[in-house]
């Protein structure tokens, strides 16, 4: 799975979450976004892990810059589970 | 990844229609699972802000403080969110992080302006292990371990006494590591013992305001590996797992409407295939299954011995078959297995009417509340037509193995007590004597005959410390029998033992067929010469004993003791206590004013003649007795 598939399935879990629609785009930041907050940081994060069955180590979600880089660790887990 | 309803309760939500609270409310009490509750929780966020706070009717407004030696976010989220699924709008201070030592000592603490109704305290386990060496006599072990729960508990007196607060206190997860191998058994320094015991002793040692928030059991229950989480320790200084949080979240708010709203007090249960194996009616006494000669029939007794040991804090068993009932009745006087006897069942229905209407007959002779029924059954249709005509009857329906009985009845939790007096260990005894009443009552021509026959004891006394229990009991959950439905929590109840505020009065009955315990409760508030009644309750059971006169009788001798001229009674209208919309005025007082809302009806102390009884009277306060 490349960047642009994983962004193409987060976009799906924020349609979910968030009440106003957002564009996922790989510049994309959380602070560009009012309704992305600490507490729906969390329920991104958890979704995500239990979407694509991975799990991340301390810290590195919050060392992302952007979408890109968060689609990134993604593809990342995901080759090393099925590696 | 969400309730199938999420969806939907958002477009409520953007569309701003009004069916959004209710239906988050719903959502919120089925939530299982972390993303689940969170998901709403960010809902309910978003909704505040848009539509402002939930209407009143929907969530009762709670203070509530959280503090604790862990992060409290996002944990303070989803425990919201449960509460607000059990039908409370929380209002929440919370602790600085692992500050909580600190914001209970100081008295200037924000914890003590904000005047919480409830205090939800995680301790930080970190704090809890063996300081010395793991060699250590036990003697020394154990001294530590009383010293550390000590320590943590008069924290908790403190917190109690500023507040009157009820405490929900946590307990700690059992350490999994395998260090120390099978040697963790062999001393109580080891991580494993020293904790399993700190959890022993703080639950035996808690006063009756701290109720244990047990995550020992929840985390066992999950799972130790599944409860712990490292990396959101590290990271965001979590207790546990996301998992153990809402396990937490859940079990917490649990307790919270346990406080208020009582355990159930009715089992009613079916027969065939419930209480034994196979229909009596086709299989004859020798044919059901039911006892230690078959698998079966061992699993049905098992479940029997479960049923009969929940008299032991309260419940009364009805039975509620369709059957003849000389058919029904027969296994239960004769059936040599049978673990419940006729003398058990406080309310026996076998005929062939719906079970709705059964079960309604039920309430009404043993004068209870359906919202206190607990209905089982292993037919689906029963349980749908009482589902559909007694929706506050709450039922279990059970699968068709018997060995999962005893556990669907456990993990319901329809009967978790939150304390066990000895009032409700009795109570079954006295349901029995009701029908003996009955039958007295038809054979005597009149009432006052029939009254004097009783001899009745009536023990009067001002609240007492031992009391408290029961009387909170009764405040909090008589429905019927109750003037101003006004509620108060154990500690509210305690500190009017010293209020000089206040009247107070409790009265026992006991009669020539047994004792009914503590069965009636007034609190008088004064102001100037005036003695407001401020609640004026008692149990059903005793109506029309002359407990009523006996109680104002009493009320009028405090007052004019005390020099009160009045003594003014209110009457508060609720879903539920109609038959004391009259109370004042049939006892002679005259009305103030009276409206749909309720009334006010007033009383001249001076000159009033007592009311004649059959009652005796014993007074417990230090008075000598005396009898009228």
């Amino acid at each position: 799975m490349n960047q642009a598939q994983v962004i193409d399935r987060l976009q799906k879990i924020f349609d979910e979450l968030f009440l106003d629609p957002v564009v996922l785009t790989p510049a994309l930041t959380a602070r560009e976004v009012e309704e992305w907050d600490s507490l729906l940081q969390i329920s991104i994060v958890v979704a995500v892990e239990g979407h694509f069955g991975i799990r991340f180590n301390m810290g590195e979600v919050e060392a992302t810059q952007n979408v890109g880089q968060f689609a990134d660790l993604i593809v990342k887990r995901i080759a090393e589970k099925s590696a | 990844m969400s309730t199938p309803s999420y969806g939907s309760i958002k477009d409520l939500l953007v569309s701003q229609n009004a069916d959004f609270w209710p239906a988050l409310k719903a959502a919120s009490g089925r939530a299982a699972c972390f993303e689940d509750v969170l998901a709403l929780a960010t809902l309910k966020k978003r909704a505040i802000s848009r539509l402002g706070s939930p209407p009143v009717e929907v969530a009762t407004p709670l203070r509530v403080a959280i503090l604790g030696g862990y992060s409290l976010y996002p944990l303070r989220e989803i425990f919201e969110q449960f509460l607000f699924g059990a039908g409370y709008a929380a209002e929440l201070w919370i602790g600085e992080y692992d500050n909580y030592v600190s914001e209970i000592l100081d008295e200037t603490s924000g914890i003590y302006s904000f005047q919480p109704e409830v205090i939800f305290v995680l301790p930080a386990q970190r704090r809890f292990f063996y300081s010395g060496a793991i060699t250590d006599q036990r003697t020394v072990i154990e001294e530590q371990i009383k010293n550390d729960c000590q320590q943590l508990l008069s924290l908790m007196r403190r917190a109690n006494q500023k507040t009157h607060a009820d405490i929900l206190l946590c307990n700690f997860i059992l350490p999994a590591g395998h260090d120390l191998g099978a040697y963790r058994n062999k001393t109580l320094a080891s991580p494993w013992n020293y904790v399993a015991q700190i959890n022993i002793e703080l639950g035996l040692n808690a006063p009756s305001f701290v109720h244990i928030c047990d995550v020992n059991f929840m985390s066992a229950r999950l799972g130790l590996m599944v409860a712990r989480d490292r990396r959101r320790w590290f990271e965001s200084k979590q207790i546990g797992s996301p998992t153990l949080l809402v396990a937490i979240a859940e079990e917490a708010a649990r307790m919270v409407v346990a406080l208020r709203r009582p355990m159930k007090k009715v089992l009613v249960l079916d027969l065939d295939n419930t209480l034994w194996g196979g229909v009596i009616g086709d299989d004859g006494l020798e044919g059901i299954e039911i006892g230690d000669t078959s698998a079966r029939g061992e699993a049905f007794k098992a479940f029997q011995k479960y049923v009969l040991s929940l008299t032991e804090r309260g419940v009364l068993l009805a039975v509620c078959s369709k059957n003849d009932h000389s058919k029904a009745i027969e296994p239960f006087e004769k059936h040599p297995e049978m673990v419940i006897k006729s003398n058990h069942v406080v309310c026996f229905k076998a005929n062939w009417q719906p079970k709705s209407e059964n079960i309604r007959a039920i309430a009404e002779e043993l004068n209870l509340g359906l919202d206190s029924f607990v209905f089982v059954d292993d037919n689906p249709a029963e349980i749908e037509i009482v589902r559909q005509f007694l929706p506050q009857v709450s039922t279990i329906l059970l699968t068709d193995d018997p060995s999962d009985y005893v556990s669907q009845l456990e993990d319901s939790r329809y009967f978790e007590p939150l304390s066990i007096t000895q009032e409700d260990r009795i109570r079954s005894n006295q349901y029995i004597q009701q029908a003996r009443y009955r039958e007295i009552e038809s054979s005597t021509t009149d009432m006052d005959s029939y009254l004097r026959s009783l001899e009745m004891v009536a023990t009067i006394s001002g609240f007492m410390r031992e009391d408290v229990p029961r009387i909170s009991q009764l405040i909090n959950k008589s429905n019927q029998f109750n003037l101003t439905s006004k509620r108060r929590s154990e500690s509210e109840v305690g500190s009017l033992l010293t209020s000089k505020a206040h009247v107070t009065c409790t009265i026992r009955l006991s009669d020539k067929f047994g004792d009914h315990g503590l069965i009636s409760v007034l609190i008088g508030s004064i102001e100037g010469e005036v003695l407001y009644i401020d609640t004026w309750l008692m149990s059903c059971r005793v109506l029309k004993r002359q407990v009523e006169e006996t109680a104002l009788n009493e009320l009028v001798r405090l007052a004019t003791r005390s020099g009160y001229k009045k003594i003014i009674g209110r009457y508060i209208p609720s879903a539920k206590n109609g038959m004391v919309k009259s109370h004042y005025q049939n006892l002679g007082f005259a009305t103030v004013h009276e409206a749909d809302d309720g009334g006010e009806y007033v009383l001249e102390a001076v000159g009033y003649v007592p009311r004649q009884t059959h009652m005796s009277i014993i007074r417990r306060t230090n008075e000598s007795s005396t009898s009228d």
